[in-house]
This record gives structure tokens, sequence and C-alpha cells, in this order.
């Protein structure tokens, strides 16, 4: 089973994202902000991370940055799942090494639609 | 700033404060709510996979479970793109509120007052409903 690696400060959509995904099939483990999901991520691989931008103490760009500094994760998928929906961010997201852009709220079938397309 | 004016305004800025903490419980128990049916609906789909029901029924009904799920989860991302929102005017109001009372008692026997920090920028979420986003894959 495939494992995603969920990152959001808001619990309402930890619970949404980890309730499609499952059912979908895939292994889901919550973070609640940016250092928690890089701790969590250290501690065991994931197939996929799915991060918010907009957390306390580290937010999803910088999540990105950082675990694309390490060799493990130069190759995971990452996508970003945001309310942001602004050029800027979206190409700050693309330096920072994510290789998806999801503006919330998302539809469970896109947003099964567009991790199946890394990881089935 | 005369004195009771300055009272007044930040009066009103600490009860639309507390107004938005409010809001913001209320937001966080209404998604609890929503949650529960979700369970319900799961199991109702295990047992309309069962011998009971067949045919095209049954599938039909599976269908419409499905539907209204999958657009429960969408309508229940509300709670997200509220609370930004509030959480940051929440800030804003605080900040402005202390700003106040530091203007206004700034040789209050207590010292000044602490001022804590605005939004460096507008609330971050763009959405005004909820239609599902974009999509940008890299």
């Amino acid at each position: 089973m495939h494992s995603i690696l969920a990152v959001d400060d808001s619990a309402s959509m930890r619970q949404m994202v980890a309730f499609t995904l499952r059912n979908a099939g895939y292994e889901v483990t919550g973070a609640v902000n940016g250092q928690d999901a890089y701790e969590k991520a250290h501690a065991r691989g994931f197939d996929l991370v799915l991060t918010d931008q907009n957390m306390p103490r580290m937010d999803g760009l910088n999540l990105t940055k950082q675990l694309r500094e390490h060799l493990n994760f130069k190759a995971t998928p990452i996508r970003i799942l945001t309310t942001e929906s602004g050029d800027q961010m979206r190409q700050a997201g693309r330096a920072a090494g994510a290789t998806g852009w999801l503006v919330k709220p998302f539809d469970p079938a896109w947003l099964i639609e567009v991790i199946r397309k890394v990881i089935c | 700033m005369p004195l009771l004016a300055a009272i007044g305004v930040q009066d009103a800025l600490l009860a639309a404060n507390n107004d938005l903490n409010r809001m913001q419980t209320l937001l966080a128990d209404a998604s609890v709510t929503l949650m529960r049916p979700f369970q319900g609906v799961t199991e109702r789909i295990q047992a309309l996979r069962g011998p009971s029901i067949t045919g095209a029924e049954r599938d039909s009904m599976i269908c419409t479970v499905t539907h209204d799920l999958t657009h429960a989860v969408t309508a229940l991302q509300f709670q997200d793109g509220a609370s930004q929102p509030i959480s940051h005017t929440q800030r804003r109001l605080r900040n402005c509120a202390d700003q106040l009372a530091r203007d206004s008692f700034a040789d209050a026997e207590d010292g000044e007052a602490v001022v804590e920090a605005a939004p460096d920028r507008s609330s971050p979420v763009t959405p005004a409903e909820m239609d599902t986003g974009l999509i940008e894959l890299f």
C-alpha cells in the first residue's frame, strides 16, 4: 500500500484528506505543520507528500525546500494543497521543488486523480 | 483622541474580536457535526453491497451516496476556508486595540501597552465560495 504524508494545521482538512485518500486505498499519516511533517518524513519514508502552505512553525514552501535538500526526498512527489492561488506563490512553489499546486477546496475525485498520476 | 472615544473604540474592537472567536468555535462545532454522517454513509455503502439489495436499484443508490459524499467532502472544507480569515481579522483587530491602548494610555502607571503585531499582508484565503479550485502540475 502506498503511503502519503498529509500536512495541514486544520484538523478538519486533515480529516477530509485522510478520508478521501484512505477510501482510495492509500495509507495516510497526518502532520500538523511543516516541522511535524519534516520529523515524520525522516522517521519513515513516504511515497508522496501533500502539504498545506500557510502553517505555523514551518510553512509548505519551507518544508518542500528542506525535504529536497535530502537525498531520500529528491524524487518524492510533493503536492501543495492551499487556499493560495496567486501566480507568484505558485512559481515560488515550483522553485522550492513542489511537483504540483492544488487550490482548496479540493474535489475528492480530482485529488485522487492527481495523486494517481504519480503513485498508483 | 479623547479618552472616552478611545475607550469606546477599544471596546468595539474587542467585542468584534470576541464575536470572531465565537464564530470560530461555531464553525469548528459545525465541522464536527457534519463529520458524523460520513461514518453512517460509509456503513450504508457496505450494507448496499450485501445480498439483501440487488440489481439496478442497488447500483443507483451506491452512485447517489457516493456522489453526495463527494460533494460533502468539498463542502466540509468551509471550516478551513473560514477559519483563516477569521484568525487574520483577530490579529488585525488585536493590533488595533493594542495601538489605541498604547496611544491613549501612554502614561499609565503599569507601563506602555504591548502591541501585538498585525498580519503583514491581507488574508491568504482567496476562494469566496466552496467551488473546487485549480490544479497545476509541474
